[in-house]
């Protein structure tokens, strides 16, 4: 089942993303691929992400928005990170101005490794702060402290990159609203041009999962979820941070994230690494979760793919009806009435009457908005739409 | 005809009917071990789990005696619970006797002396059988004087017996050959032959369980049903020894099945006389009544295109269960559903669960109702069993409602708790006496509609599980009955409305509200939950919008899951009932018929 190479080239500009899974410990919420590993298999997920890279020669697609994520890419040292960067660049396509969009953890920040992500051209790093709250950070199984967070934070801000994101969490069990807001207003003072502000969610087989189950850890019920969501937006709205997305906040329209925009409009993206994704034209794949397997496939000529699928026009309107209604932009809806044959507003009328009615969402300028509250019952919403596919 | 022993086992429930009979079974070899199961005759998940047996279950074993002579016994299994004494009436009507079976520390029970009742109206002979005998708790002594005070048999011939270690099973079955009497009837008398049970085939169609009582029956013979006027030909005839064993022809005396290509289920009524189309007998089996439903409640499927399987679904089980009745019924809140009739609550439990897991049919299930007869001010009267068509409260001159004679038996030192449960429920003419030393039989006088709500449950509980009960119908008395409403969000919900007596009526409204918001998820929007009567506000409760409903992260690309989970939840919302713009799940309706006791 392998899927066909990716069809000919888009007059979009894809997204690239790129799966470092190492971290040094693993954070008791985190479902992600990751693991903990030594230099050899480093080096053996270098050389493999180059052979995947490889494999997409030719594949049509220009990318202007490169993604390092993980995992923590930070684990990899600057030459580790610039070599893979260098050997992506020689087998695809990518613009000579495209974005490099960077995660880094506060202990792997000093002075020299920023000069390093400066001169690979990042232009956006995300910091894992998490908490500026020491008691917080020890609860979260983080290795920084408040300290080290905030140190990292300056330095990043101070380097002149163009946009430094503090990525923080919110929603755990016995922070109270007031600890949350301090922290927020420490964010904020420390003048980070993006905030990017996950709401703890408690998932099966991570630590944290066990510890629900066994009754040790106890999740915020909706009401505390709801008003926590809506302190948190009107919060940073308040302090000139647009949240225009369900969990990122930006002082301004230039420090949006550019690269995980294009997930949630179905521009073309590429991922590779363990558990990578990608899409393009009705199709999205997926590579295999385990980095052993996904590079014993690699190794032997393979694609390493775990699944993939072709989306009908009902499943990606479903699809950009439930990403658009995350974002402060909304549902595109001539797009989805031209490219889907759905006419998301003639199909459910009386519904988006009564959500109007309720403040949840506006209607205008061919868009269907969430309004905040909205955006905090964005998945609800999107469970109610009808989406009849009209033929031709 | 002589060496021929027709009985059944006469139990409360868990006094070890299912067992003994097992026992019997096993004892005669009408089964090898490795087909052995636990209470073999109770082949139903529901019978299992419950300990109770609801369909009656028929055997014919062959018993060599210490005499030398081999016997035929055949096993009439009935069901214990008061719900089903219709089945139990038509199931005595195939015996000679019965055992009475009496579990050895918990002694004589309600149902016990109910059952035994009935089976004197049809005349068997009995056999006190006293069970558990190996149980540490046994009190044989108490027992034995239960029997001769409770039920007024000679408890020098209780037979003892532990069916669950085998030990006394060769004494009940030498009770049953020489205590029991053999078939009176002529086999050269015209056909009677009674049907006492159904079961459906579905390579067969309707296989009959019955009783010749006279005359003989076989193959190629054309038959008549009595009471229904309906004609068939026998295909085949034989007995029941665990598989269907053809025969020849069954003659006065003999128990077995009859298949006649009997297709449509209506066709047939339980309690029918089977005679020769051609040379019939000059009157049917007397005894014959049609069970009356006395519990009623509309049963909706979860979406309108299972109303067709629920149909079918209701037609098959009716071929088990001559007691169901159901007709279509349509409810503006649930849509097409059936209006049924049933023997009781467990009865109406039996029912719903039997569709669930037999037909995959998951049900929504209106407020059980009882019938009540309702004068109108022009003199006419009508019975409403359903708060739809209750009349307006303008046009009504009087309301009376069913009451039932209740006997519970307990130890004395709960009369004080029983006493107050009974005012609690309405119940008149509250009186006991005692049966033995510390053994009291209290009797009430209750509405039948207090009943259905919980009450078993709550005797059990204040009784810590020793009160046992037993009701049978009497009259029908005056009351004063209200339609309450249940509103959801302003729109009355049809399926949840209730006729309650007026003093009743906030407690219960206020209920249902509370279970309701409980178990009706949070919507997007405020909801109020309101009990009313006429357009009065009574009771209320409010279920609050949900504020968070979205997830927090959504990278990497990997949107595949996420639509699949949304997915998978939109289905899952096809399968809640809409009322106007809320979502009330299945389990809602449920939730409101049990008590927080419970």
């Amino acid at each position: 089942m392998q899927p066909d190479l990716p069809g000919p080239a888009s007059s979009e500009r894809a997204g690239l993303y790129l799966h470092v899974p190492f971290c040094t410990s693993i954070c008791p919420y985190c479902d992600f691929a990751v693991l903990i590993a030594g230099e050899e298999r480093r080096r053996e997920y270098l050389t493999r992400m180059a052979t995947e890279a490889e494999l997409y020669r030719g594949c049509g697609l220009v990318f202007d928005t490169v993604y390092v994520g993980g995992g923590t890419p930070s684990t990899l040292s600057g030459d580790q990170l610039g070599g893979l960067l260098e050997q992506v660049r020689s087998s695809l396509a990518i613009d000579p101005g495209a974005r490099l969009h960077l995660e880094v953890n506060p202990e792997d920040v000093d002075p020299s490794r920023v000069r390093e992500w400066r001169g690979l051209g990042a232009t956006f790093v995300s910091l894992g702060v998490q908490s500026l709250n020491d008691e917080v950070l020890r609860r979260l199984g983080r290795r920084h402290d408040a300290a080290r967070a905030r140190r990292a934070a300056t330095l990043l801000l101070e380097a002149g990159l163009p946009t430094v994101s503090l990525d923080l969490m919110y929603g755990l069990d016995g922070q109270s609203d007031a600890q949350w807001r301090r922290d927020l207003g420490e964010a904020v003072a420390l003048g980070p041009q993006h905030l990017s502000c996950y709401q703890l969610t408690v998932h099966d087989g991570t630590v944290f999962g066990r510890r629900a189950r066994r009754g040790e850890l106890h999740e915020l019920d909706d009401d505390g979820q709801g008003r926590l969501f809506e302190l948190t937006h009107r919060f940073l709205a308040d302090r000139g941070y647009e949240g225009y997305e369900v969990s990122n906040f930006a002082a301004g329209r230039e420090h949006r994230s550019r690269h995980n925009q294009k997930y949630w409009d179905h521009t073309p993206y590429l991922g590779l690494g363990p558990s990578a994704h990608s899409y393009q034209v009705g199709r999205r794949w997926w590579n295999r979760r385990k980095l052993r397997l996904w590079a014993a496939d690699l190794g032997e000529g393979r694609r390493p793919l775990a699944g993939e699928e072709v989306l009908g026009r009902e499943e990606l309107a479903l699809e950009a009806v439930l990403l658009g209604l995350r974002t402060s932009a909304g549902i595109d809806l001539e797009r989805i009435r031209s490219s889907f044959g759905v006419d998301v507003v003639a199909a459910n009328q009386e519904r988006i009457r009564s959500w109007s009615a309720r403040g949840l969402v506006r209607l205008g300028a061919g868009r269907l908005a969430p309004t905040v509250a909205g955006m905090a019952v964005a998945d609800a919403l999107a469970r109610e739409v009808e989406l009849p596919v009209c033929g031709g | 005809m002589d060496s021929v022993r027709t009985f059944c086992i006469i139990a409360h429930i868990d006094h070890g009917k299912s067992t003994l009979a097992d026992r019997l079974i096993q004892h005669c070899g009408g089964v090898s071990s490795r087909d052995f199961r636990d209470q073999l005759l109770d082949d139903m998940d529901i019978e299992r789990e419950r300990g109770i047996t609801i369909k009656s279950n028929t055997v014919t074993l062959s018993y060599a005696a210490r005499d030398g002579r081999t016997y035929q016994l055949n096993l009439i299994d009935t069901p214990g619970h008061v719900d089903f004494s219709h089945e139990v009436r038509r199931s005595l009507m195939a015996c000679e006797g019965a055992l009475l079976l009496v579990d050895a520390s918990q002694g004589v029970e309600a149902q016990t002396v109910a059952n035994m009742y009935l089976a004197l109206e049809y005349e068997l002979e009995m056999v006190p059988v006293i069970n558990k005998i190996d149980l540490p708790s046994a009190d044989i002594e108490r027992v034995k004087e239960e029997i001769a005070d409770d039920l007024g048999l000679d408890p020098d011939g209780a037979v003892q017996c532990s069916a669950k270690l085998g030990t006394g099973i060769d004494d009940v079955l030498e009770a049953i050959v020489h205590r029991l009497p053999t078939p009176k009837g002529d086999p050269e008398a015209p056909l009677q032959a009674l049907i006492f049970d159904a079961e459906y085939d579905p390579y067969r169609g309707a296989v009959l369980l019955v009783r010749v009582m006279q005359g003989r029956l076989h193959a190629g013979q054309p038959i008549e049903l009595m009471h229904t006027d309906a004609r068939y030909e026998v295909e085949e005839v034989g007995l029941l020894q665990l598989k269907k064993v053809p025969v020849s022809e069954l003659a006065a005396g003999a128990v077995g099945y009859l298949i006649a290509g009997v297709k449509s289920v209506s066709d047939i009524n339980i309690g029918d006389t089977i005679t020769d189309a051609e040379r019939p007998a000059p009157t049917p089996i007397p005894g014959y009544r049609e069970a009356k439903p006395v519990v009623f409640a509309s049963m909706y499927p979860i979406t309108n295109e299972e109303y067709e399987d629920l149909g079918k679904a209701l037609e098959k089980l009716k071929l088990n269960d001559a007691a169901l009745i159901y007709e279509k019924d349509s409810s503006a809140a649930l849509g097409f559903g059936y209006r049924c009739g049933f023997l009781g609550l467990l009865h109406l439990e039996v029912v719903q669960e039997r569709l669930e897991r037999e037909y995959d049919l998951p049900l929504i299930l209106s407020a059980p109702s009882v019938r009540y007869r309702v004068t109108l001010t022009d003199g006419r009267t009508t019975m409403v069993d359903n708060p739809s068509y209750f009349p307006d409260p303008g046009v009504i001159e009087r309301v009376e409602e069913p009451y039932i004679k209740a006997a519970i038996m307990m130890p004395d030192r709960y009369i004080g708790p029983v006493m107050e449960l009974c005012r609690e429920r309405r119940g008149e003419g509250t009186t006991f006496h005692y049966l033995a030393v510390g053994r009291v039989e209290l009797t009430s006088q209750l509405p039948l509609a207090e009943v259905l709500f919980d009450f078993n449950d709550r005797l059990k509980s204040v009784t810590q599980g020793y009160g046992s009960f037993d009701y049978q119908l009497t009259d029908y008395r005056d009351t004063d009955v209200v339609k309450v409403d249940i509103l959801v969000n302003g729109e009355p919900v049809d399926a949840l409305a209730q006729l309650v007596h007026r003093d009743k009526a906030r407690p219960r409204a206020l209920h249902y509200c509370e279970r309701l918001a409980a178990t009706i998820p949070r919507h997007q929007f405020k909801i109020a939950v309101q009990g009313a009567i006429g357009g009065q506000i009574i009771a209320r409760s409010t279920i609050n919008a949900f504020r968070k409903d979205v997830t927090a992260k959504c990278y990497g690309g990997d949107i595949t899951r996420k639509r699949k989970l949304l997915e998978k939840q939109k289905k899952g919302k096809k399968k809640m009932k809409m009322v106007g713009s809320v979502e009330i799940p299945q389990s809602a309706f449920v939730a409101v018929l049990k008590t927080d006791k419970s």
